[in-house]
């Protein structure tokens, strides 16, 4: 019998009773155990708390349990899924692959990584050689490094389509709509000091000006931990530029919802990765209206395939906090952790690198609207040359950004938010559910 | 020099046992040692001029970043090999940590923390308008040339490196010199009545841990392949070297490499229960309540169990 006066266990200073150590340490067995049990290990690096990186997550974890409900993969082995946080930050990033690799001896990897985050954690990759998928990360470098270092690169692809064919999409819209309906000709823009900021504001400098007739007045680069834009936004109407063109990963809301408060009276356009979200307007305090940004597909106000609408609602149906509603990269997740385990059947598992990499090229799913192609999960082949940028696209999702984008689902779309809190598609045509509209304030 | 035979055995034992665990552990627990390690090498460097001389500096960052810019710049712009990067980011901390903080030392108590503290951020912003084409700006640079591969490779490494460190600067402590950096940190103006310059100390106890701090860091961004500024001026990275040296026992040189396998192996072992931004609230709670406990650290805890278990029979 235990006597109430029993000297227990003292650990860190803290006295337990022998049966709650016990006890405790019979879970920790136990968890470890449910650990050394798991046949396939699916590893997520990303940040455990932005939306980016809780969309990537749940895409993941709604395709695994859907998975393992129709009887497991290769051979009826179950999968499960192990998270690894990054906080956005580089050095954990590298740490948190290690983890994955070193620790959970994961057999693939699905990333919801910002760029930054994935080029720190690439040598990694490039060491254990693991199978990696990242959902978000869309910057070209990563791609040209499958280009010069195939072999090295193999177990990496990129099922977003990387940031020169969102750009050139975008040049589109810029020639369409910004140059072409509303005759601006200079452009301010506004960009974080990342490595997806670089990217963009090179593709858009280098082409937006030449293609689309806009001169870029003066390029503003500012720090993602910014809190008070005023003196940015100053500086940009100092310009003399007719709109602000604004790349944003990181915090957009704040940049955003500044925008609207101060009454910014010019026009404010590009690249805003809160806006993509269903949250955005309950972040910015509905001061979100009136901003528009380029997005890759699917996004907020973007008509669903059946297949997509039903991933949406069982993601709806699980999950109570934010995201209310996946950004694009969940879609990716979702669909791309069924391509690699689909690949790893092929290839009889994820051990050799080189026959899951044949295999996950191999993969294709066109998913139909209204007996139309809408969005399609496939890879460029190696040699394949996009015919509009002229260049390869090796281990990068198809896109087709020449209409009537009938080839695979566009690189991305513009959406607009509306003043009373409401969305729409606004390019390209084939897509929109809306009409492009400046904040009520700008004249 | 006070050191007995016993002592080097010790170290010698101490040595032989991390030299042999790779044998004895998973490569996931050599990827933890390899950070702790780093860490430790950190936490020296902070004792060797703050745990010693009582001028509680938070600008370890500032002199960490040095070196590993230095030789991140070196390596990935201009093409020059470790071998004459690393040396070179352990001069140039020195040399620039000297001019910057040296300055500081004439000030006292918390207003030298301030300036330090000060230095930390200013190098975040200057890393954004200083040539951001070569130090990569906010974003950093990845892509460094590494210096091993595989984690048996980068634990030896960091290993070695961290022991000779320890053992050099735990011999530097045994001396006459080390006795009077000590001495400033009770009674600076004692130090000074009995004809020594605490000026002249501190500036020595300054380069030392700035030569720890170079050559920590220069290594520490070769292990990681890249360097962002976000992780190295961050009053998070700062505290958790301040963490490791007063949680193992400042003033001590085997405290600050005690404190430091305690806060990396508590943050990774609360990896898979906490998987998110909660196990850095139960690390810092945990380092906390260990701190309340016993300010004397780690080491000190150790010393009280050895007591009750063989009597005080310390000798040497």
């Amino acid at each position: 019998m235990k006597s109430a006066t029993s000297p227990g266990i003292r650990f860190l200073g803290i006295r337990f009773s022998g049966t709650r150590f016990f006890t405790a340490a019979l879970l920790a067995a136990a968890f470890t155990a449910h650990q050394a049990a798991a046949d396939i290990k699916v590893g997520f690096i990303g940040s455990l708390s932005s939306d980016t990186g809780r969309s990537t997550l749940r895409g993941a974890e709604i395709a695994v349990d859907e998975l393992n409900a129709s009887g497991g993969v290769l051979g009826g082995q179950k999968i499960v899924l192990i998270p690894a946080d990054t906080g956005e930050d580089v050095t954990e990033g590298i740490k948190a692959y290690e983890y994955l690799a070193e620790s959970e001896e994961v057999d693939f990897i699905v990333s919801g990584s910002i760029d930054d985050v994935s080029l720190g954690w690439i040598p990694r990759m490039r060491e254990y050689r693991i199978p990696t998928l990242d959902t978000w990360t869309s910057y070209i470098g990563i791609i040209d490094m499958v280009i010069e270092d195939p072999e090295a690169m193999m177990p990496y692809f990129m099922n977003i389509a990387s940031d020169e064919a969102l750009a050139t999409l975008y040049i589109d819209f810029g020639k369409d709509v910004l140059k072409g309906q509303m005759g601006w000709n200079s452009v301010v823009i506004l960009a974080e000091d990342t490595a997806f900021g670089g990217a963009i504001t090179g593709l858009v400098t280098d082409a937006l000006a030449p293609e689309a007739g806009i001169e870029v007045k003066e390029i503003i680069k500012y720090d993602i931990a910014t809190v008070d834009f005023a003196p940015i936004f100053s500086k940009a109407q100092n310009s003399g530029a007719d709109f602000i063109y604004l790349v944003s990963s990181v915090n957009s809301q704040v940049v955003s919802s500044q925008y609207v408060k101060l009454q910014v009276p010019m026009a404010m356009t590009g690249v805003n990765v809160s806006a993509m979200g269903a949250d955005y307007w309950e972040d910015t305090g509905g001061a979100g209206g009136g901003m528009s940004t380029l997005s890759p597909v699917p996004s907020v106000g973007f008509k669903l395939d059946p297949v997509s609408q039903a991933f949406v609602d069982t993601y709806r149906a699980r999950y109570k906090d934010r995201p209310v509603m996946p950004h694009f990269n969940g879609f990716n997740a979702y669909h791309g952790v069924k391509q690699a385990m689909a690949a790893a059947e092929a290839a009889g598992g994820f051990d050799d690198v080189d026959a899951w990499a044949s295999n996950m090229k191999q993969q294709d799913l066109v998913l139909e609207l209204d007996g139309q192609l809408w969005l399609r999960y496939g890879f460029w082949g190696d040699d394949e040359v996009e015919p509009r940028t002229g260049r390869k696209y090796p281990h990068n999702i198809r896109f087709d950004i020449t209409e009537p984008y009938d080839e695979a689902s566009p690189s991305m779309v513009v959406i607009q938010w509306y003043e009373d809190g409401t969305t729409a598609v606004i390019y390209p045509k084939k897509y929109a559910t809306g009409e492009f509209a400046l904040p009520s304030w700008v004249k | 020099m006070d050191i007995g035979r016993h002592h080097l055995a010790l170290w010698a034992i101490a040595a032989a046992g991390l030299f042999v665990l790779p044998s004895l552990v998973g490569s996931g627990i050599l990827r933890t040692l390899i950070l702790a390690n780093y860490l430790a090498i950190f936490a020296i460097s902070w004792d060797v001029l703050s745990g010693r001389t009582g001028y509680i500096s938070f600008g370890q960052p500032f002199l960490i970043g040095i070196g590993a810019y230095t030789t991140a710049i070196l390596t990935k712009r201009f093409d020059v090999p470790m071998e004459i990067s690393i040396p070179a980011a352990v001069l140039v901390t020195m040399v620039g940590g000297l001019i910057v903080l040296l300055p500081a030392l004439r000030l006292r108590g918390s207003y030298f923390a301030l300036v330090t503290l000060a230095l930390m951020e200013l190098c975040y912003q200057l890393v954004q308008v200083i040539r951001p084409d070569i130090t990569g700006g906010t974003r950093g640079m990845s892509g460094l040339p590494t210096l091993t591969r595989g984690a048996s490779n980068g634990y030896y490494l960091s290993t070695g490196l961290m022991l000779t460190i320890a053992l050099t600067a735990w011999m530097l402590m045994r001396t006459r010199l080390g006795l009077a950096l000590s001495a400033i940190g009770m009674d600076e103006g004692a130090v000074q009545g009995a004809g020594l310059s605490p000026t002249r100390l501190k500036s020595f106890a300054f380069l030392a841990s700035a030569f720890i701090a170079g050559l920590g860091g220069a290594f520490y961004t070769h292990y990681l392949g890249s360097i962002a500024p976000r992780a190295l001026f961050d009053i998070t990275f700062l505290f958790t070297i301040l963490a490791a040296a007063l949680i193992g026992g400042s003033g001590t040189v085997i405290g600050p490499i005690l404190g430091a396998f305690f806060l990396t192996f508590l943050l990774e072992w609360l990896r898979p229960l906490l998987p998110g931004a909660e196990r850095y609230f139960v690390y810092g709670l945990v380092a906390l309540l260990l701190y309340m406990y016993q300010p004397a650290g780690i080491l000190a805890i150790i010393e009280r169990v050895r007591v009750r278990l063989f009597g005080d029979s310390r000798s040497g």
